[in-house]
């Protein structure tokens, strides 16, 4: 699909003029700016509306305010603090150690045409397998532990990276890889030149489906498995009948999620700013 | 996906299948499974029985006697939840599409929402709707939404402007300009936003069942661990290895399909 993908965009590129930006009145960016706090208000005031009227169960859901009142104390807590290290400790581990395991092996195996053909349908497998299925037996091995996290975060992320840099490595762009041929590259200036650039762009869209996998499956097993952290925190507010409290830590799990999100496409933004898919954006 | 002419195969110097090729290809997978069932064939490990004892297994409790019981309940709540998302996504999807300024001023609350883990819910929905379907059926509903919804918005916005400025001067109606020029433009991010959202429900619906249920696989699985019934554990985690499988198998069926004219237009604008 990539390597497709790159090559219409291109042609597409000199077939038709340079899309020109989508909103036809350029507006001030304060007024961009301003509509979105004003939809998010009526975002707001309408849960807050709900709750209060009783259309979603107080005992279920707290109000907005209510979970402002509850935040200020919670949030500077020694617990608060506590359950936040464990999630991102888990989950960074985790997404680490994935890293160091999927990159070099997805770039060997997409290297080779025989590997990359022996190793897909199995790997292509292995990644349907949904990783929470795999709880029970995390629990099994290693009880309610961050270790237990950490064992489902790996077999949860490892997947997807690894087939992204497969996928990207096997990918290159033949005319590059003939022109490095003919021009007598040495192996590791075609690494460096051609594979690596080539490849970048499919571990960054990895690197950020394994960093939203791996957030969901450590907030997963903190609940079911009662490993520390947000998760767990999340159940004990959720028995204690402290319903404001436990929205709080849902909401704090949903502000990790977009905070990861907003970092990698930042990242993501600044090392591929060479990648024509971030040059159209710019233009565009 | 993009390789099935010859055409294309050549130009992206993909050499053509050589049987080695397809031979390697089963005998890696049928390989790792003959490894499996010789290293565990001897196995006292609690945790990791010998495959025959997992396979028997999976036929005693799969093969069919709970499979009604457990495994039909889990796929009609996935289906059922899924089906409302993909509905509820791309009408309000398309809806937002076509009005940029809203479809701005309402992201951060969008992303916002699509953030909160799917998991993260289960406490409150339990609350909320009790250990029944209504339950899961709403989780991944909700869990599964955002990716299509988004998507689409995403698809319809990013619309060729020519197409547009083309089904305008010809005065084309507002009903054929949505079904022929919009929807079918913006389909292969659609159909991407829902490739994201299944193996997301597939997720939410064993979770669910694990945290608060009485039936169901993910049910089956953890309550198999919780009374050291380790062959069962495995065989459900084999079955939904499969059904896993199985289902995104059907997804790129269904993908291929409803994109085939994609496919070729791409080839066209390759040549």
């Amino acid at each position: 699909m990539g390597i497709n993908a790159v090559l219409t965009e291109r042609q597409d590129a000199t077939l038709t003029p340079p899309r020109r930006r989508r909103r036809r009145a350029p507006r001030s960016r304060g007024a961009h700016i301003g509509y979105r706090i004003i939809a998010t208000a009526i975002a707001l005031l309408l849960w807050q509306l709900a709750v209060v009227s009783g259309i979603a169960s107080a005992s279920a859901v707290a109000s907005p305010t209510s979970i402002v009142r509850v935040a200020g104390p919670l949030l500077s807590s020694a617990q608060f603090g506590t359950a936040l290290t464990d999630t991102i400790m888990s989950w960074a581990e985790g997404l680490f150690v994935s890293l160091l395991i999927a990159i070099p092996a997805g770039i060997l195996l997409g290297t080779s045409d025989l590997a990359y053909r022996m190793s897909r349908f199995t790997i292509d497998f292995l990644r349907t397998i949904p990783p929470v299925a795999l709880i029970p037996l995390a629990l099994l091995l290693y009880g309610a532990t961050p270790k237990m996290a950490f064992a489902l975060i790996v077999f949860g992320s490892v997947w997807p990276l690894l087939l992204q840099s497969m996928y990207g490595v096997h990918q290159v762009d033949p005319a590059a890889r003939d022109v490095a041929r003919s021009y007598r590259l040495s192996r590791m200036d075609r690494a460096r030149f051609i594979v690596l650039p080539s490849a970048a762009p499919f571990v960054a869209t990895g690197i950020r489906l394994a960093a939203t996998i791996s957030l969901l499956l450590a907030v997963g097993s903190e609940i079911i498995g009662g490993a520390p952290g947000i998760g767990n925190a999340i159940t004990l507010q959720n028995q204690a009948g402290n319903v404001p409290a436990m929205w709080v830590y849902i909401v704090v799990s949903a502000v990790l999620g977009v905070v990861a999100n907003l970092a990698l496409i930042g990242l993501e933004r600044r090392v591929l700013k060479w990648h024509s898919a971030h040059r159209s954006a710019d233009v565009a | 996906m993009a390789f099935s002419s010859p055409v294309s195969r050549r130009r992206l110097g993909i050499r053509p299948i050589r049987p080695l090729y397809v031979v390697a290809e089963i005998a890696v997978p049928s390989g790792l499974v003959a490894l499996w069932w010789v290293l565990s064939k001897s196995s006292t490990s609690l945790y990791f029985p010998p495959l025959s004892q997992i396979l028997s297994s999976f036929h005693k409790v799969w093969l069919f006697h709970d499979f009604k019981a457990d495994a039909v309940p889990s796929l009609e709540n996935l289906a059922l939840g899924y089906l409302a998302a993909a509905i509820i996504g791309i009408a309000v999807g398309v809806a937002l599409g076509l009005v940029p300024l809203l479809s701005d001023a309402v992201a951060p609350a969008l992303e916002f929402l699509r953030a909160i883990p799917g998991v993260a819910l289960v406490p409150a929905a339990l609350l909320l709707f009790g250990i029944g379907p209504e339950m899961k059926i709403a989780l991944i509903a909700y869990g599964t939404i955002w990716p299509i919804l988004l998507n689409t918005v995403d698809g319809i916005r990013g619309l060729d402007r020519v197409a547009g400025d083309v089904a305008a001067s010809y005065r084309i109606r507002q009903r054929d300009r949505l079904f022929r020029i919009v929807l079918p433009a913006a389909s292969p991010q659609i159909v991407a936003g829902m490739r994201t959202a299944l193996s997301i429900g597939i997720t939410i619906i064993i979770f669910s069942e694990m945290v608060g249920s009485t039936n169901g696989i993910g049910f089956q699985i953890l309550s198999a661990q919780r009374n050291f019934a380790v062959p069962d554990m495995w065989a459900g985690i084999v079955l939904l290895g499969i059904l896993g499988y199985l289902l995104n198998l059907a997804f790129r069926g269904f993908e291929y399909y409803l994109l085939r004219w994609h496919r070729g237009m791409r080839q066209i604008a390759g040549n």
